[in-house]
């Protein structure tokens, strides 16, 4: 389609040209968004794909935002519907959804502690990942967001102060995951030397650093807090990081020079001079008193801050690569100059626009998957992430949307007894959450990272699958019942599972093997264990 | 394509770049991959490294493989390797001459006394790691556990780049052993396949459906695939649908699992013990083609009466491995497959006042055989009472140096874990020349 408007495309190139940020204030950045990606696409000499159908954006959005795959009735519903803005509405509705904020809760406890977290308990958060989701259903603006998880204030089990859990004494490991996670750098090797060729110098890794020396993880000894150990960040009013210069050159017992700390590409922090003494012993029954001087309060304000030269074009570059596969820049968290974005002109767009909007991310998600960029046909040259967003990007289904994929396809709903049970918090459920995270759990970056494995196929193959597809009420049930005529159970199968109608020669090929006998729950076995339903695309 | 498994390949980044730092090479796999399989002919061969018969039977030939011997908790080199009769760190048992002059070992391995012109024994092991679940780690990534990085183990490596693309079975098999580390950042396509204790294959390996039904469900589900593949032409359903049938191919070779028919015939060799029917399973997967097999024994950790400890766990396992070596020898096997022995950890010099020895990691001793490896010796030195290396020290990264070198895999390849480049053994370490071929 935008390959043969020529003339539409010299237009919109011609308004785009010389104007770095959105055509005028009435413009929706969506539009500015596709003319920026047209005039890519033109340069390059691509042809993108075609539109995606209705039943391709249905079934695309919905997992998007919500971790599902529409229910039948959604699925009929929208791709009967005749109404022109069908596709915003259903957006507004899926942004307004109680699970979109599950689906953002869900992205960012991914981005913050990955499936394997370094350790020291922070296995355990179901503290941290309630109030994640309570953020995202408050629309908490982003640069709020940082600044609280940053500041860590109050109890683990409340929420933010989990994040430094992980990286109890080590602000090293801190160090590199916060400039990585928010601001898209990569300081990682200026822990042990210069860096070859970014700017980066091992001074700036300990400047940095240094703001996170003083904090202490206190384990607070209090009972009755169920599984979860309580934890809370304490901050010392002395203490500092020790630099002793190249690991290489590394020398047992030598000891470091003390490191001030200085935020990326300015001058050395000013702060009350330190009083002498030691670190205080914190007691294990009240959380420890605020310092007069907080270093980490500090680092939080000049992360979270929209004049931060990194701060804004992460997250925009993140949440871009959730939804079009690449980041602008890639892989997502890195900025750095030998990284280049494919589109430099798109990220500053994005970036001033967010700051204009109050970092509302559920605008910008509004924004970037109502563009035409998004809504562009998966079928393409075969690469999962496209290299510049000229068809739509094909990811694997995490472990968690997954188990609702299958629930909502199969027509599962909890019997009698576990539906007692309030089972609502079990998020694999009927099946264990324990294989399903060892078999679907990693890769998750939601980025289109994707290795097939030998275990995921045993387990679909021969494993516990069957519990989620039989029963009252299921599609298998459905599927089954000889006294339909063939076809409808057919094309009940494919837009219960992947909401499109089947074509010709499937419905012949399922109705010659349900005609022959073949039992129901194997061909719903068939259809949510295939690729196309394995892979959001 | 000199690899069966390109796109995994092309994510690492060989010799011949400067060591720096790069995330762009990183990204640059895709158009790696392209080249590669354009030089294939442009046909798809081997996507995934799941599929495909790229490789010749020459090549198969020709490719290695390894057993890792764990003895698992810690074994004492005192009474194994390094005897010290005579000193007050001695213990209880005598060496004895083996089939090389000079080298003398524990008497509670007779059987290895008689390979031992196969068999190079390192005296000088000094790692970082005293604990087990920490030594465990270190000994089979060859890192020590670190909060951001999932290293991936030996196996995994091995897997990646000794693996056959298009085996039937699993390319990392584990029997009965430990350490969890697994695949790590190289992805789940190298998780390593589990075999219990008694021989029983991991969790969902067994079809539960009668065959005809398991034909007609998985028929209507390569005809679902094929039409989405076809369509959508994308990858990463081409590798989904690949490593099904991997699968699925493993279901049809899962009798290379079952080994009571030749157990029968090999209880001798092998001696009648389980870690024996073990390594006869081990042996008789890398026949196979699997790349990397691991066989534990348990448990070394002899913190009370260390002599009839191992007394009773010695005996059993060197008449296995020694069958193991004489077995390989004998079918040709020896050449090109690499024989490992270690633990995580070794045994204080010192006996507890419980005739307990604990654990120790300044110095201790580990072997290895076969795959040119150059037996009939021992290298590095440990002290008259075999507390300090005295000469020639081998760090935990200088083994898996040698290790990998051994098996034809460049110890300073890297692969990224995210943007960062980790080379297979940690920089800073070096093979063992004087072992290697």
């Amino acid at each position: 389609m935008f390959g043969s408007r020529t003339l539409l495309l010299t237009l919109v190139l011609s308004l785009v040209a010389g104007s770095a940020g959105r055509l005028d204030a009435q413009t929706p950045l969506r539009e500015v968004i596709d003319g920026q990606v047209r005039a890519k696409w033109a340069a390059e000499k691509l042809t993108p794909a075609k539109p995606a159908t209705d039943a391709e954006f249905l079934r695309r959005v919905t997992i998007d935002l919500v971790g599902s795959i529409p229910s039948y009735e959604e699925t009929i519903a929208f791709l009967e519907s005749k109404e022109p803005t069908k596709r915003e509405k259903l957006v507004d509705r899926l942004l307004e959804d109680p699970r979109h904020a599950q689906q953002q809760a869900d992205t960012w406890d991914m981005i913050l502690f990955g499936r394997f977290p370094p350790g020291n308990d922070a296995d355990k958060r179901l503290g941290f990942q309630a109030w994640l989701r309570t953020q995202f259903e408050k629309n908490v603006p982003y640069d709020e967001l940082a600044r609280t998880i940053l500041k860590a204030e109050g109890l683990s089990t409340d929420g933010p102060a989990m994040y430094y859990v992980q990286y109890k004494n080590a602000p090293e490991d801190a160090t590199e995951s916060i400039t990585q996670q928010f601001l898209g750098v990569q300081l990682q090797c200026a822990r042990c030397h210069d860096h070859p060729f970014e700017e980066w110098k091992q001074l700036d890794f300990y400047g940095m650093a240094a703001f996170l020396a003083r904090l202490e993880v206190v384990t607070l000894n209090r009972k009755g807090s169920g599984t979860e150990s309580t934890f809370v960040i304490g901050e010392q009013e002395v203490g500092d990081i020790q630099f002793t210069g190249p690991a290489k050159d590394a020398v047992a017992g030598k000891k470091g020079e003390p490191v001030k700390p200085k935020f990326l590409h300015a001058t050395a922090l000013v702060e009350p001079a330190a009083k002498d003494g030691k670190p205080a012993k914190f007691s294990n029954t009240a959380p420890p008193p605020k310092p007069k001087f907080s270093r980490k309060d500090r680092l939080a304000e000049w992360i979270a801050d929209p004049k931060n030269p990194y701060f804004t074009k992460a997250i925009v570059n993140r949440v871009w690569g959730q939804f079009m596969g690449k980041g602008i820049s890639h892989p997502v968290d890195n900025l750095s100059p030998s990284n280049p974005p494919v589109m430099p002109e798109l990220m500053e767009t994005l970036a001033k626009e967010l700051i204009v909007h109050k970092y509302d991310l559920k605008w910008l998600t509004r924004e970037i998957v109502l563009s035409q960029a998004y809504q562009l046909s998966g079928a393409g040259d075969g690469e999962a992430m496209p290299r510049l967003y000229h068809h739509s990007r094909t990811r694997p289904l995490s472990a968690e949307e997954l188990a609702e994929c299958w629930r909502v396809a199969s027509g599962w709903t909890p019997s009698g007894a576990t539906a007692a049970k309030g089972a609502k918090s079990e998020r694999f459920r009927p099946l264990e959450s324990g294989y399903m995270l060892r078999f679907f759990g990693t890769p998750n970056s939601g980025a289109g990272d994707f290795q097939g494995g030998l275990q995921e196929h045993l387990y679909m193959n021969n494993g516990p699958l069957g519990s989620v597809i039989g029963g009252k009420g299921s599609l298998s049930e459905f599927v089954g019942t000889a006294s339909k005529p063939v076809e409808d159970r057919v094309r009940r199968l494919y837009l219960q599972t992947l909401n499109r109608p089947p074509t010709a020669i499937e419905t012949e090929k399922v109705s010659a093997y349900l005609k022959s006998g073949g039992p129901a729950a194997d061909a719903v076995w068939a259809l949510i264990t295939s690729a196309e339903f394995r892979f959001n695309h | 394509m000199d690899q069966p498994d390109a796109r995994a390949r092309a994510g690492d980044r060989g010799n011949t770049m400067p060591p720096i730092c790069n995330p762009t090479a990183h990204l640059s796999r895709r158009a790696l991959m392209k080249g590669t399989l354009a030089a294939a002919g442009g046909v798809v061969m081997n996507w995934g490294g799941l599929t495909g018969t790229a490789l010749g039977e020459e090549a198969k030939k020709e490719r290695k493989h390894c057993i890792l011997l764990w003895m698992n908790g810690g074994a004492s080199q005192f009474e194994t390797f390094d005897m010290k009769p005579g000193r007050p760190t001695g213990g209880p048992y005598r060496p004895i001459s083996t089939n090389v002059n000079g080298i003398q070992i524990c008497e509670l391995m007779p059987k290895m006394a008689k390979q031992m012109d196969k068999v190079a024994v390192i005296r000088s092991m000094r790692t970082s790691q005293v604990d087990h679940p920490g030594g465990i780690y270190l000994m089979h990534t060859g890192y020590q556990p670190r909060g951001n990085i999932r290293y991936p183990e030996m196996g995994a490596v091995v897997a990646k780049y000794q693996g056959l693309g298009d085996s039937d079975l699993p390319n990392f098999v584990k029997i009965s052993s430990n350490g969890d580390a697994g695949a790590g950042f190289l992805g789940p396509k190298y998780q390593p396949f589990g075999i219990g204790a008694e021989g029983g294959l991991p969790p969902f390996s067994t079809s539960q459906k009668p065959e005809l039904d398991e034909k007609r469900r998985n028929d209507l589900r390569s005809f679902v695939d094929s039409q989405f593949v076809e369509t959508s032409r994308s990858e990463v359903a081409k590798m989904h649908r690949e490593s099904y049938e991997a699968a699925r191919r493993l279901q049809k070779a899962r009798q290379a699992f079952n080994i009571d028919a030749e157990w029968a015939k090999s209880k001798d060799l092998y001696g009648d013990s389980e870690f024996g029917r073990r390594c006869l399973m081990a042996r008789r997967l890398v026949e196979t083609g699997v790349a990397f097999v691991e066989v534990g024994q348990s448990s070394y950790d002899s913190h009370a009466d260390n002599a009839s400890w191992h007394r009773g766990l010695v005996p059993p396992m060197e008449h296995a491995w020694a069958g193991l070596l004489e077995d390989l020898k004998q079918r040709g096997l020896l050449d090109t497959t690499l024989v490992v022995w270690t633990g995580e950890i070794g045994r204080t010099p010192t006996i507890n006042n419980r005739a307990g020895r604990d654990h120790y990691v300044r110095c201790w001793s580990t072997a290895l055989a076969g795959c040119g490896i150059k037996g009939g010796q021992t290298y590095g030195e440990s002290d008259e009472n075999g507390a300090e290396v005295k000469t020639n020290p081998v760090t935990e990264g200088d083994f898996f140096a040698t290790v990998y070198s051994a098996l034809g895999i460049n110890p300073k390849k890297e692969n990224y874990a995210g943007i960062r480049p980790v080379p297979l053994a940690n920089f800073g370490s070096n093979p063992v020349k004087e072992l290697l071929d």
